[in-house]
């Protein structure tokens, strides 16, 4: 006998075709669901307006680390090739290079040799944003845990193959045992099922 | 899905631009250009030395918006795109206005006026005459002269395509390219819209195939006409200065101003009540990010040319950015940096503001005055050293200003009158539905 304790995910249903999934995803969205989603084989476009998807956070985050890159390079190279820090009366930042500025090439080491520090800026704000992009998105994705609840359903195999799904959560405030099915139901949605995560 | 357009919703026909709509920006540019021409030829027989330099500055400008038209229909066309269908007419018929600028440009063939802007022609016809009174030909005259002045072997080394006498053989003279960058240009506009009018009698994708393959052939060509064109009549300005980075530089601005320029025109069409069904917010979108793309490539062009020379510090390469990174040429260039690259990145970076026309409409009057500075960047600060007046010609301003409008107000006018000719946009094209329906 079994002693595991499960948690209700929330409802699947299956549909056949694009068109279903994509009619389906508008009722869902007209009936105020907020936490669902839909699985398919392959990309569909203007899902994301059938689904009402608010645009995601990612480009603002990725906005904040390119801009975090930019200010990292220009401090790190100013504060160890230029005078710049010191010119604004922190001077204790850069004992070092007051002591021993670095002159190369004749270019000066006020503020103005700052063309020669843009290619790290640059580098900098590429690397950070790329970060930020990877880190972020399997954060908005919920990295810690390892699997998909939805995986528990044997049918939902089939929505890399040939198969389209809507799955309502059951966190979401609007979802009842009843009226989710009945909603689903009503839309279209076959073979329903109450998926159950493990805890 | 439930907005999708078939052939049917759109009109018939297409849709013809009335000038009559549009009639007070027309009559304002050809009222301009009409006081700039008559201002210019004022200019022209006063002060030549100082107008030429705003001729070429005028000329050069607006020569950079029929550049990049080219480059955009041949660039769709090549990379078999669909989305921007809705919109080639209008790069198609500033491509073609690549031959009335010829016309405009034509007073830089007198040797009375491109004495004041080439120093290394006059040595050159020093050298000629040298030649005619000594024997020998014209580049050996040189190498003997560059025994007084040893700036001048230079132009001894150069000879081979910095000249003005070898017009008919390869890579010809000056005079020659002159003419030839207008033919190629004009040529590579006229076929392309020849095949694309074609197509509105028959609609046939044949015509989309063979435009395709002439864009792939002759897109070499139009990087050639291109890069040289701005060798030719910026960098010979400074016969000793060179930069391998000059014809992409000026490229990247090219198709940087002209794609902001087609938005403008975009939304100023839609504003009269044309192109409401087939332009939507997503051509706008493709548009702008188009726009961004340019915005950084410029940078980046730009940056590395100037960080070369300026890490280098090799004499004659320096000279250019000494000129204009001294005086009051800095705050210009600095200003540069900030308002062509900053500026419009932070601006274009959201996908919510490329998609609302009157942001963008904003942002692209934004883009074309500063290509517009760095055009005058780029030629002014030459005059006033080569003329040996100092860095800046005191109320010289004034005959750039009559130049740009006189040259810029006239295109302007014969362009956008030249849009009644057809239909605004393709409208038999086989692949209009798609590009009216795209999404992205």
């Amino acid at each position: 006998m079994s002693t595991t304790l499960k948690r209700v995910h929330g409802y699947l249903a299956e549909f056949d075709n694009v068109q279903d999934l994509y009619h389906a995803a508008e009722h869902v969205r007209d009936a105020g669901y907020n936490r669902w989603d839909v699985h398919s084989p392959f990309p569909i476009h203007g899902m994301d307006k059938a689904m009402g998807n608010p645009r995601s956070n990612l480009p603002k985050l990725v906005f904040c680390g390119g801009i975090t890159g930019t200010t990292v390079a220009f401090i790190l190279q100013t504060v160890t090739q230029t005078n710049f820090w010191s010119s604004l009366g922190l001077g204790f930042l850069q004992e070092i290079v007051e002591t021993y500025p670095t002159v190369v090439q004749a270019k000066p080491t006020d503020i103005w040799t700052l063309p020669a520090f843009f290619p790290v800026m640059f580098e900098l704000t590429i690397l950070f944003s790329a970060f930020t992009t990877l880190f972020g998105l399997l954060a908005l994705m919920g990295l810690p845990r390892w699997n998909h609840p939805l995986f528990a359903s044997k049918r939902f195999a089939k929505f890399s193959d040939d198969s389209f799904f809507v799955c309502i959560e059951a966190r979401d405030p609007k979802f009842s045992q009843d009226g989710t099915k009945a909603l689903l139901e009503k839309i279209g949605g076959k073979n329903i099922e109450l998926v159950e995560d493990e805890i | 899905m439930s907005h999708h357009l078939s052939f049917n919703d759109l009109p018939q026909g297409g849709e013809k631009f009335e000038p009559a709509k549009g009639g007070k920006l027309i009559g304002a540019l050809g009222l301009v250009g009409l006081l700039g021409l008559a201002a210019s030829t004022f200019f022209f027989l006063k002060n030549t030395d100082t107008f030429a330099y705003s001729w070429l500055f005028a000329i050069f400008f607006t020569f950079t918006f029929c550049v990049g038209g080219v480059f955009w229909i041949m660039l769709h066309a090549a990379s078999n795109s669909s989305w921007g269908v809705a919109i080639r007419r209008l790069w198609e018929n500033l491509a073609n206005m690549v031959v009335i600028l010829g016309l405009l440009a034509s007073p830089l063939l007198i040797p009375a006026v491109n004495k004041h802007l080439y120093e290394w022609m006059n040595h050159h016809r020093d050298a000629a005459h040298h030649a005619a009174e000594h024997g020998g030909s014209v580049k050996e005259a040189l190498h003997h002269m560059s025994h007084d002045n040893p700036h001048l072997h230079i132009l001894y080394s150069k000879f081979g395509y910095l000249n003005i006498s070898n017009h008919f053989i390869p890579p010809f003279s000056w005079q020659t390219r002159f003419v030839l960058y207008f033919l190629i240009l004009g040529y590579i506009a006229r076929v392309m819209r020849k095949k694309s009018l074609q197509q509105e009698q028959d609609g046939d994708i044949k015509h989309t195939i063979s435009s395709r393959q002439f864009s792939c052939r002759w897109l070499l060509f139009f990087a050639l006409t291109s890069t040289f064109a701005a060798v030719d009549w910026l960098m010979s300005l400074d016969y000793s200065w060179f930069s391998t980075m000059w014809g992409v530089y000026i490229f990247a601005g090219s198709a940087w101003s002209s794609m902001a320029l087609t938005i403008l025109l975009v939304a100023w069409l839609k504003s009269l009540g044309y192109l409401q069904k087939v332009v939507t917010e997503e051509h706008y979108h493709l548009m702008g990010k188009l726009l961004f793309a340019f915005t950084v490539f410029w940078a980046y062009i730009a940056f590395s040319q100037y960080f070369l020379i300026w890490y280098a510090n090799i004499t004659e390469e320096t000279r250019f950015y000494l000129t204009r990174n001294t005086e009051g040429w800095r705050g210009v260039s600095i200003f540069i940096v900030v308002g062509h690259f900053v500026a419009p990145f932070l601006a274009l970076l959201s996908q919510a503001r490329k998609k609302k026309p009157y942001v963008m409409v904003f942002v692209c009057l934004w883009v074309i005055f500063m290509h517009l500075v760095d055009m005058y960047w780029n030629v002014i600060p030459e005059r006033g050293p080569s003329l040996g007046i100092g860095w800046w010609v005191d109320g010289a301003w004034i005959q750039d200003v009559a130049a740009l409008l006189g040259v810029f107000g006239t295109m302007g006018f014969l362009f956008l009158r030249g849009l009644s000719k057809y239909s605004l946009y393709p409208w038999r094209d086989p692949r209009l539905i798609e590009s009216v329906n795209v999404v992205n």
